[in-house]
């Protein structure tokens, strides 16, 4: 799926910066100020978003570890004992999901990228056999690989609005899992 | 895990590879090469419209005795790929005197969602002047020696692409055709197919064609040019694409006449006068090439281009007739005739060129800055998925993967 942030963002900030800011008012100071801003806003989400998991991941392990060093200090305070408690199920919650939580996105799409390219040149290199059967039997696994991606794709920018209002796609969460 | 080629900055090596392993003709050759050795420059950098004012005149220069002035220029919108401004010359325009002719400049960005060139445009349009309608077109700069990219200049051609009332999505998908201008345009749409497919191209000035021999030479280029196109700019690999491909070549036609093929043959690539229902200018020549006809046949009827009649069932070519009726008018017209089969291969040959334009260069140009209008082209990609899918069902129905 191209149509990501990390493709799409940049090219909306070239759009308002070398388009569409230049073209609007002067004189109409509010529109002036909200443009270079969304623009700046722009330039901070992309900057940051390749990070926004790592921040996440990082930010827990130290809240984990400061949950840690309160279960460890407050123990002697009596007052404490029912938030102290709390915090003891929040974090152990925290440190299951950090160990699942071991591969970043960018490591994801590289994955398939890799993937998506290996497959490309094995079915390219099937192509030249004379082996009927094989041949075939990668087609079918192609082809049935290929109608699951592209129903979730087409999902994915079904907003867009190039099958109208009447395609009858699932929603997008309904096919990628919870 | 890691893809293996930075396309965004691609070695000597890499282009000089996929140079070997594609040969196409050698004016499409040079210019994606070109768009290679130029990736890893700069983004395309907004030009002013005192910049293309300073180009034209410098053109113009080399172009003309008399004075002249160029006065007016303000820019146009509309379609995806080039830049355009609109201006007024005032000129001694030989055989005339002194005039203002309204005219526009039609320039390339740094890498278009179609990288072509303007020296096959300028030379396949002088060819066809007189021969079907076409814009006027005056002087080129064909290698961005005046201005900062390769640009024509064209004439004004009076005309709408769609009715006034109409509505349609970009590049004139989804526009309704009224049943009572569905004859009069209709005829003139078929028939100018006609001509253009039976031009005999033979004597044209059109010395940046190559010109291949009657067989599966034409294609057999056609389909190193767009394989061509997928790899260089392709971001993620689709199996499909591998898949379609590798039968496009299994299953080449031969060609049994060579014609003059627009390339983009559509409804939204025209325009007319309303007052008279006359076809006065056919668009959008850039992708033209000499080849097998069914290309435009097959692409001009696909569903995005036309809609159903009013009985909600019959599908209307260009929102103008039925197959049948289109079929029987151009073979009349032309004396060429129409082949099933050829039209089901490059209907497939035209979903594969479609998706390597919107989803691999559709994807490629913004991710590097490279298009006045990035946002305009990035959005376009979304449509890959739909022709991905009609692609699926298409080679889902081939006999041999069934």
């Amino acid at each position: 799926m191209e149509l990501r942030p990390a493709f799409q963002i940049p090219a909306i900030i070239k759009s308002l910066s070398d388009v569409v800011l230049p073209a609007v008012d002067p004189a109409n100071k509010l529109a002036q100020e909200q443009g270079q801003l969304v623009v700046a806003m722009l330039h901070l989400i992309a900057q940051r978003l390749p990070l926004q998991y790592r921040y996440d991941r990082h930010e827990l392990s130290r809240y984990l570890a400061l949950a840690d060093a309160l279960a460890s200090a407050g123990a002697a305070i009596p007052e404490a004992a029912d938030a102290l408690h709390a915090l003891a199920a929040s974090a152990a919650e925290g440190r299951l999901l950090m160990a699942a939580a071991g591969t970043e996105p960018a490591a994801l799409e590289a994955a398939n990228l890799a993937l998506r390219e290996r497959v490309g040149a094995v079915v390219t290199a099937a192509a030249a056999t004379a082996q009927d059967v094989a041949l075939k039997a990668i087609n079918a696994a192609v082809m049935a690989h290929t109608q699951e991606e592209l129903l979730r794709e087409r999902a994915w920018i079904a907003l867009q609005g190039w099958e109208g209002p009447a395609s009858g796609l699932p929603a997008i969460e309904t096919l990628i899992g919870s | 895990m890691a893809a293996t080629v930075d396309k965004n900055r691609p070695s000597p090596e890499w282009i000089a590879e996929l140079r070997r392993r594609f040969p196409c003709e050698t004016e499409i050759d040079r210019v994606l090469t070109r768009k290679l050795e130029r990736r890893a420059g700069p983004p395309y950098a907004p030009v002013t419209l005192a910049q293309l004012q300073a180009g034209t005149e410098s053109l113009l220069k080399t172009q003309l005795v008399e004075p002249f002035t160029v006065r007016d220029c303000r820019w146009l919108s509309g379609g995806a790929s080039k830049l355009q401004m609109a201006f007024t010359l005032d000129w001694s325009q030989p055989g005339v005197g002194r005039v203002s002719t309204p005219l526009v400049l039609r320039m390339e960005p740094s890498e278009a969602i179609t990288e072509t060139s303007r020296l096959r445009e300028f030379q396949i349009i002088k060819a066809m002047e007189g021969v079907v309608p076409v814009p006027p077109t005056y002087w080129i700069d064909a290698y961005g020696e005046h201005l900062p990219y390769p640009a024509i200049v064209y004439g004004f051609a009076e005309g709408v692409t769609k009715p006034s009332a109409s509505s349609s999505n970009v590049s004139g998908v989804g526009t309704f055709m009224p049943p009572e201008i569905r004859e009069t345009l209709g005829q003139q749409f078929v028939d100018h197919l006609a001509i253009t497919h039976s031009f005999d191209w033979r004597q044209a000035d059109l010395g940046a064609y190559d010109r291949p021999a009657i067989g599966t030479q034409a294609l057999e280029w056609a389909l190193n040019h767009w394989e061509r196109v997928w790899e260089e700019d392709a971001h993620e690999d689709v199996p499909l694409m591998r898949l379609t491909m590798a039968w496009l070549r299994r299953n080449m036609p031969p060609v049994d006449h060579v014609s003059v093929v627009h390339g983009d043959y559509r409804l939204g690539n025209f325009l007319y006068t309303e007052q008279d229902l006359k076809i006065s200018a056919w668009l959008d020549w850039e992708l033209a090439y000499l080849g097998d006809r069914h290309e435009d046949l097959s692409w001009c009827a696909k569903r995005p281009f036309g809609h159903l009649a009013e009985d909600g069932k019959t599908f209307l070519i260009g929102g103008f007739l039925p197959m049948q009726a289109f079929v029987a008018r151009y073979e009349k017209a032309s004396g060429l005739k129409v082949d099933p089969k050829r039209m089901q291969y490059y209907d497939i040959f035209n979903n594969y060129k479609a998706v390597a334009i919107v989803l691999a260069t559709g994807y490629r140009a913004p991710r590097n800055g490279k298009t006045h209008q990035d946002v305009l082209v990035s959005w376009i990609t979304g449509i890959s998925y739909s022709l991905l899918d009609e692609l699926r069902t298409q080679m889902a129905q081939t006999a041999e993967l069934l």
